[in-house]
């Protein structure tokens, strides 16, 4: 048809009409195969077909009143945006890259806040150590009774030593695991993370109130003069999992105090911008619980020997500092 | 009584983001009920997914009946997890639900969609709604306490979305993302390119300058909509009302431009998709020269045009 009687608009989309529908079919085809695995040229193509549909979407929405073209390129633009403008990583060099350099570097630039979780549970566990020598009855506050595990004051310090030293087979393997890493701590883990949006307060609070159930627990042993020992069954995995919940704290009194002190920007963004590291914190966290888990369910009931308890449970933690101290720095 | 003075600019409607190329793009925001069901998709799938693994390891007997609650949950969480994590980052914003349901994340500021955004917001869908909701659901009766806040935290984090203009979750603003529908390009052809049908008696359908001023874009896209619409399949029912509202149609033009020749019923749509061109071939004209007529009360609004 003969364009010399069209109006202006009909004209323009006259003149690129193929060319959309070049970019319709690129997009299509980078939608279902991936743009990876485009062509080169394909994949040039795509970049500048929308690119010149992206400039024909501005010309039309000045010079053109057709309802069907506007929309058409409106959303053919999007699609095409949606397409270009996709993250292009791999996976695995994701995974890598965590371990290597973003999780340690993240846990140094919050070392303060990690600091102030260890600090939290370490008066928690001061307090209730110190009250429980006080006062035994303070024993009932601070430690539920399904965690306890029969563990109370009233206990005959025999049946305290054999809790310490059993090899109970049904305690261990995949099935404790599985309750260890569903129990109690994990749940208190994951609350202390994300409550700590809510001004740091809850975050604090729940690991001051963790540490008290552990100083508590080491003050009825030590009391019966299995210190030590009680040291060692908490060390196997208490090392790896307190320092967790310590590290997550550390990543909710992060959010919180992104909320309380936002600095310049608004409180939304300066939660985004703490997100970054908190996040970060958080995977850590899951990392170390789930080890914790392993310890549990494996390690404890496999090594009774009071010596190599503090060997493993110490070891592993050089281990994990090790990693936060020393990786990702850059090489000299 | 208004208590708060009425906003001077309106805000920009929520559904427009800027690409690094400046050109704003309208991206409709998916809904709370298409979010449900695609979630609902994707926990069928993992579930479905939980327990094959499960059912395996019972007939490996690795498995003791006092603790499958616990090693299901385990399994259930070490599906879930994942699996929103790796398929939002190989599908680019999507899951298998999100894709049934054509709908997408795009990061709120234009920018590409980062895996810390995606790891952020999936991660936080466990603590927002998983873990309290697992809570829900193993009500206590000892405890009663527990599972009144945990149910407020519930009810919390469905009630954000609905007073957020971008129906974003708490996970969605902490990591700068929202869902939207995926919009689906149709070129539908140019009203204004095809030859209007011959009139009955051979003469051209001509409208004057004058004539023209009267309307605006809207009524212009509101015929081009009526015009498309006949083209469409219709009940004979719906052909003899579609006739009759276009012979009522072509009566109020006739009469607000003045169009003094009478339009027998043969050449109804000839006539409206003369004037459909004519208009709109004037209305661009204007609009080139910075006249934009919005609707048909532009005249009033500016005194200068």
């Amino acid at each position: 048809m003969d364009q010399t009687g069209l109006m202006r608009s009909a004209r323009f989309r006259a003149e690129r009409e193929a060319d959309w529908r070049l970019l319709e079919s690129l997009v299509t085809e980078a939608e279902q195969r991936g743009l990876h695995r485009m062509e080169f040229s394909a994949a040039r193509d795509l970049a500048a077909s929308y690119r010149r549909a992206t400039t024909s979407l501005a010309i039309a929405r000045e010079i053109s009143l057709d309802r069907a073209l506007l929309e058409y390129l409106e959303a053919l633009t999007a699609r095409a945006y949606l397409c270009v403008h996709a993250p292009q990583e791999r996976l695995g060099g994701l995974i890598r890259r965590f371990f290597a350099t973003s999780a340690p570097q993240a846990m140094r630039r919050s070392s303060v806040f990690v600091a102030l979780g260890f600090l939290c549970m370490g008066l928690g566990a001061l307090t209730g150590y110190l009250l429980y020598l006080e006062n035994e009855a303070w024993y009932f506050v601070f430690m539920p009774t399904e965690l306890a595990g029969g563990r109370t004051p009233e206990a005959t310090s025999g049946y305290l030593r054999s809790v310490i030293y059993d090899n109970d087979p049904d305690h261990s393997g995949l099935g404790a695991f599985a309750t260890f890493l569903f129990s109690h701590n994990t749940r208190i883990a994951i609350f202390i993370f994300g409550l700590g949006v809510f001004v740091c307060a809850p975050a604090a609070v729940l690991t001051f109130y963790n540490g008290l159930g552990v100083g508590a627990m080491m003050a009825l042993h030590v009391d019966r003069g299995l210190g030590w020992d009680m040291g060692g069954w908490l060390s196997i995995h208490g090392v790896t999992e307190l320092s967790a919940l310590c590290i997550a704290c550390g990543g909710g009194l992060q959010l919180g105090a992104a909320i309380l002190f936002p600095g310049p920007c608004s409180r939304r963004d300066a939660l985004q911008r703490a997100g970054r590291d908190a996040v970060k914190l958080a995977l850590v966290a899951a990392l170390m619980l789930v080890a914790a888990a392993l310890l549990e369910g494996f390690l404890r009931q496999l090594v009774q020997d009071m010596g190599t308890r503090y060997a493993i449970g110490w070891g592993i933690g050089l281990l994990w500092l090790a990693w936060f101290l020393l990786g990702g720095r850059a090489r000299r | 009584m208004r208590f708060w003075p009425r906003r001077k600019t309106p805000r920009p409607t929520p559904e427009v983001i800027l690409p690094p190329e400046g050109v704003p793009l309208t991206l409709p925001i998916a809904g709370m009920g298409v979010r449900m069901t695609a979630q609902i998709a994707d926990l069928l799938i993992t579930l479905v997914a939980a327990g094959c693994i499960l059912w395996l390891l019972s007939l490996l007997r690795l498995t003791q009946p006092q603790t499958l609650v616990a090693i299901g949950s385990l399994l259930f969480f070490l599906t879930r997890v994942p699996y929103y994590v790796l398929t939002e980052l190989a599908w680019n914003g999507q899951t298998l639900g999100k894709r049934l349901m054509k709908i997408k994340v795009v990061s709120h500021d234009g920018g590409s969609l980062g895996t810390h955004a995606i790891v952020l917001r999936n991660l936080m869908k466990e603590a927002e709604v998983f873990l309290p909701g697992t809570l829900v659901l193993t009500l206590d009766h000892s405890a009663p306490v527990f599972s009144l806040i945990a149910f407020g935290w519930v009810l919390v984090a469905f009630l954000i979305p609905l007073f957020n203009p971008h129906r974003q979750r708490l996970g969605d603003m902490m990591a700068g993302t929202h869902v939207i529908h995926i919009p689906q390009p149709v070129l539908l052809k140019d009203l204004a390119r095809e030859a209007p049908p011959p009139r009955a008696e051979g003469r051209k359908i001509i409208f004057l300058a004058h004539q023209l001023d009267h309307y605006g874009a809207f009524e212009l896209q509101t015929l081009e909509g009526l015009l498309r619409a006949g083209e469409r399949q219709m009940t004979p029912d719906g052909h003899v009302r579609h006739r009759d509202t276009l012979a009522e149609i072509i009566g109020k033009i006739r009469r607000k431009i003045g169009y003094a020749d009478p339009v027998p019923p043969a050449d109804h749509a000839a006539f409206l998709k003369a004037f459909y061109t004519a208009q709109r071939a004037h209305l661009e004209q204007r609009q080139l020269f910075g006249d934009r007529r919005a609707d048909k009360h532009h005249a009033g609004s500016d005194p200068a045009a």
